[in-house]
């Protein structure tokens, strides 16, 4: 890619005149539009890029405009259509057969892409319209300003074509990972697979071409629906089209090398609850689970206005700073017992006996805190375990993100498709502040971590009361920049999400979008040509917005050299629901491939089963050389039945032989 | 102080403005007829309304005839040529100095659209020699503009009264748009024998008048071919009725074979809506020959009457093909 500038230079600039500007008094060129006219068979379209030559010098430079085709116009010499039907007596049958068409215009008007010289700005000149070379598309764009060798900073976002040019357009990784912009959203309407794919398209594109110093860059993908991320890492289907695509960006047809799939498990606590259980991808896919302590930490997430007022806030806090993970007792309540709380069980004891003892001391309060805050506080904690069954355990057991040994140029998926909301919620809260976390330490293992939210309208609405995960999310939107956490994304109506989330996104995608979300203010900038067109754009087609780019420019993107979802889940159906012996085959197998059913049955026995849950997860975890030997050790010892002797006993005296009551 | 003018490279395309600044830098002690109306406007017709017998060739009475084939494509291409007067400056004896533009266009038709074959634009001054000095006619002849003596260099015609001068000129500048007219259409039928349409008489031309090619419709009907009965038949036509063929002869003219032919409805209109006299080579043979010619010509023409002219005001008689050729020279003049 180095060399795509100097190839872009190189190309041939057009030397056909397309067009020639015009302007009227009523119709004047100004230095951010100017309009012109074409043949009637010219390949013009909206969002062609145009270069005018100017012919009078300005400063001794002949001027040179680029723009944008963002308007169309086509008439003849024709006042009114009265004229027409007069010409043909009212039939319109009559009408094909005139020898002679009427005398006919196509008249263009352009958004301004850039000056050359950019000082002074003046009006467009009357000049020759060209179509746009490789070389003036990447000068047009200002892409020369960043594709420099030794300072080359692009990342192919896709092909700009128009009337036989087929120029590669590059972003600038300065303003999409940061610092200096950051952040991506796309909009457009559901079922065209357009957000996702292009998602996955710009993080291999990112992934091929982000800076070697600039560091490393890796992507947290929450997978919100169905099986769309499920299949990053398995080959998809592209044709040769797409394949011209991904050679012209110098993107390599393959998928992601590096993939790492997180999901919780399912209320049994031991099915991880996503599409990707198939035993053949099954390597790579670990549990998502968190004890009390990563829950705590994020109550808030969970625990609305209403359930949480200041009292209540003021005893989560003392709970968690003074109870959870360290050794509580109080004598004056709770006598000689000592606490150390560290699971959902443990606090639902804690919580059991304060109750308990200050009911029997008929205490109203306790440490500031009255009886009813107290029973409030247990009863929406105790809930959560509930509410987030299998991603929260009451054992306290944690299996996490790597945070702090990212890897470089790693997809980590988090599956939450099939999780309720607040679980959701929780998993989006604490993934991204602790990815914050070690990004202000740096010390997640990666300079760079790109996470892509779907349905941003969701977490992040427009309206609607202030939640934990909008706050988060906004604060990602408008500070991440500075500590390399950037967010992607998506959505499909834009103007339903919090502007000051997308108004923080640097670069903006539209595919295919409703007209009536094009009706919306934020839209009223685009021309009513540019919106017909972003109204009927096609599969692998996107508007781009960038800070480069003074204009939106219209790119094609190929289809993601990954398996589809559809596709995967069709090809790796889901796991049936299997019971626990199997679970743990399932599990263990991942690691070590000899361990039979037969065998895990023989080891866990009779065992209980949140026994043999946590012996697996402990497993899993740890993820030890041998296997067997690990897991057996993790099982509690089963105490060997022992036979007792039954006692001797002492025989009844017999009767007296003359005994008078006896039978 | 006025800046002087900047020299422009060839007067002859220079603007209007710029031709003017060269006036007032030649003559500066003319005087500007500032906001003057071109003189197409103002003249007055050259020649008085009048009827003129005419010798009949298809038959022996005029009588209007129905075109009975449909109309059919045969024109490739349509001529037609305009012009403009402008008095510049008066002299101080009152004579006019005229700025005359002439163009005309050959437009042919490709694929049912309209595309230049070829074109004209010439620019001139107009004055009477007569009425000016040595001095300021060689003061004019030196700003490279072709200067046009409107007494055609008979000094004892010239006019005195300057709007009789101002008329000179007019007429002087229409004789070479004829003229611009003619060579175009001599081009054509040098070079091509598909029928060329041509707005206005073909008499004025020998070669013209005897090229099979070059067909004349005139819609001014100043001078009428027919008196009496005929005349009742001329303005009786009905659409796409077309008189008996007749030979136009003039002395100072070639002889052409004419007929007048009504191209629309006539119902609620005056007598001469919709009706065109057509001009063409007379052609040799028998009646049956000249009037299957007539015949067909009368089709082809027919067959332009869509699309309309509109909005131009001659839109009853005017040929779509005639008004490309007349917005294409108001955009090139």
């Amino acid at each position: 890619m180095v060399d795509d500038l100097d190839a872009a230079v190189a190309s041939p600039r057009a030397s056909q005149v397309l067009g020639r500007v015009v302007a009227t008094e009523r119709k004047p060129n100004t230095p951010h539009e100017f309009h012109f006219w074409t043949a009637l068979d010219s390949p013009v379209g909206i969002g062609t890029i145009v270069r005018v030559e100017g012919s009078e010098p300005v400063n001794g430079q002949l001027p040179e405009v680029y723009g944008i085709v963002v308007e169309g116009f086509s008439y003849t010499d024709l006042q009114t259509p009265l004229h027409a039907m007069l010409g043909h007596d009212g039939t319109p049958e009559s009408a094909s057969l005139g020898a002679t068409r009427r005398a006919e215009i196509r008249l263009y008007t352009a958004a301004v892409l850039r000056h050359v010289p950019e000082e002074p700005l003046q009006p467009v000149p009357m000049g020759a319209v060209f179509l746009a070379s490789d070389a003036d598309v990447a000068v047009a764009l200002r892409m020369d300003g960043y594709l420099k060798p030794g300072s080359n900073t692009g990342i192919p976002i896709g092909v700009y074509r128009a009337g036989g040019t087929d120029a590669a357009i590059y972003l600038d990784a300065d303003f999409l990972i940061g610092p200096e912009a950051a952040h991506l959203n796309i909009s457009g309407v559901s079922g065209l697979a357009t957000k996702t794919s292009a998602i996955e398209w710009i993080l291999s594109s990112i992934f091929t071409h982000f800076p070697a110093q600039k560091g490393s860059v890796a992507a947290v993908c929450f997978n919100v629906k169905g099986p769309d991320l499920c299949f990053l890492d398995q080959p998809g289907d592209i044709d040769d089209a797409d394949r011209a695509l991904y050679e012209k960006c110098g993107v390599p047809t393959t998928p992601f090398q590096n993939v790492q799939y997180f999901a919780p498990y399912k209320s049994d606590g031991f099915s991880l609850n996503t599409l990707r259980s198939n035993e053949a991808l099954l390597d790579n896919v670990s549990s998502l689970t968190w004890g009390l302590r990563e829950v705590l930490q994020y109550a808030e997430v969970l625990l609305n206005k209403d359930d949480v007022d200041a009292k209540a806030d003021a005893l989560i806090d003392f709970i968690r700073e003074r109870v959870v993970d360290r050794d509580f007792n109080d004598p004056q309540l709770l006598g000689n017992k000592h606490y150390h709380v560290r699971s959902f069980a443990d606090l639902e004891t804690w919580f059991r006996d304060v109750l308990s003892a200050m009911e029997g001391k008929n205490n109203d309060g306790w440490r500031t805190h009255h009886v009813a805050t107290i029973r409030k506080v247990r009863n929406r904690l105790s809930n959560i375990s509930t509410r987030c069954a299998g991603l929260v355990t009451d054992d306290g057991a944690v299996s996490d993100l790597p945070f702090g040994s990212f890897q470089d140029r790693t997809v980590y998926v988090v599956d939450v498709a099939s999780l309720e909301e607040d679980a959701q919620d929780l998993i989006f809260a604490r993934v991204v502040t602790k990815l914050r976390e070690h990004l202000e330490k740096r010390d997640l293992g990666v300079n760079h971590v790109v996470v892509f939210v779907d349905e941003l309208n969701k977490y992040a609405p427009s309206d609607g009361q202030d939640t934990y995960v909008r706050k988060m999310l906004l604060d990602l939107a408008e500070r991440g920049r500075y500590l390399g956490l950037v967010l992607f994304s998506a959505q499909q109506f834009r103007s339903q999400v919090h502007r000051r989330v997308v108004g923080n996104s640097g670069t903006a995608l539209y595919g295919r979008m409703d007209a009536d979300e094009l009706a919306t203010p934020g839209y009223a900038v685009l021309s009513p040509a540019v919106k017909t067109k972003l109204s009927t754009l096609e599969k692998g087609q996107l508007m781009v917005r960038h800070p480069h780019f003074t204009q939106p420019i219209f790119v094609r993107f190929p289809r993601p050299a990954i398996m589809r979802g559809r596709d995967g889940a069709d090809r790796y159906p889901q796991a049936a629901d299997v019971d626990l012996d199997a679970a743990v085959v399932r599990s263990l197998r991942t690691l070590d491939p000899s361990i039979t059913l037969g065998w895990v049955q023989d080891a866990v026995g009779l065992r209980e089963e949140e026994d043999i849950i946590r012996a697996r997860n402990a497993t899993v975890r740890e993820r030890p050389a041998d296997v067997r030997k690990f897991f057996l050790a993790q099982l509690r010892p089963v105490v060997a039945a022992q036979t007792v002797a039954r006692p001797v006993s002492t025989p009844v005296r017999s009767a007296p032989a003359d005994d008078p009551y006896g039978f | 102080m006025l800046a002087a003018p900047s020299p422009v490279a060839d007067p002859r395309h220079a603007t209007l403005d710029g031709l003017s600044r060269l006036l007032a830098s030649a003559l500066p002690e003319c005087q500007r007829a500032a906001g003057e109306a071109p003189l197409e406007l103002s003249a007055a017709p050259s020649r008085p309304a009048r009827l003129i017998s005419a010798t009949i060739v298809e038959g022996h009475a005029l009588r209007a005839r129905r075109v009975f084939d449909p109309p059919t494509v045969g024109f490739a291409a349509f001529l037609d040529g305009t012009q403009k007067s402008i008095v510049e400056r008066y002299l101080p004896n009152g004579a006019p100095i005229v700025i005359g533009t002439v163009a005309a266009a050959i437009r042919d038709r490709r694929n049912e659209r309209m595309h230049t074959w070829i074109h004209a634009v010439e620019r001139r001054l107009y004055l009477s020699r007569a009425r000016v000095s040595e001095d300021v006619w060689q003061r004019l002849a030196g700003l490279g503009l072709e200067v046009c003596d409107t007494d055609d260099g008979d000094a004892d015609a010239a006019e005195e009264h300057p709007l009789a001068l101002r008329e000179s000129a007019y007429h002087r500048v229409q004789k070479d748009r004829e003229e611009v007219e003619q060579r175009l259409g001599l081009e054509w039928c040098r070079r091509e024998n598909r029928p060329l349409l041509i707005d206005g008489g073909i008499s004025n031309a020998e070669q013209l008048a005897h090229a099979p090619c070059a067909i004349g419709v005139i819609k001014s009907h100043r001078t009428l071919y027919a008196s009496g009965e005929a005349l009742t038949t001329v303005l009786g036509l009905d659409r796409a009725e077309r008189s008996s063929v007749f030979l136009v002869t003039s002395p100072k003219r070639a002889s052409v074979a004419s007929w007048y032919l009504r191209l629309r409805d006539p119902r609620g209109h005056d007598p001469m809506w919709g009706l065109v006299r057509v001009e063409i080579a007379v052609p040799d043979g028998s009646t049956a020959d000249v009037t299957g010619r007539a015949d067909e010509v009368s089709r082809w023409i027919l067959f332009e009457a869509a699309p309309v002219a509109l909005p131009d005001g001659r839109w009853d008689k005017m040929v779509y093909g005639v008004r490309d050729c007349e917005e294409f020279l108001r955009a090139v003049m």
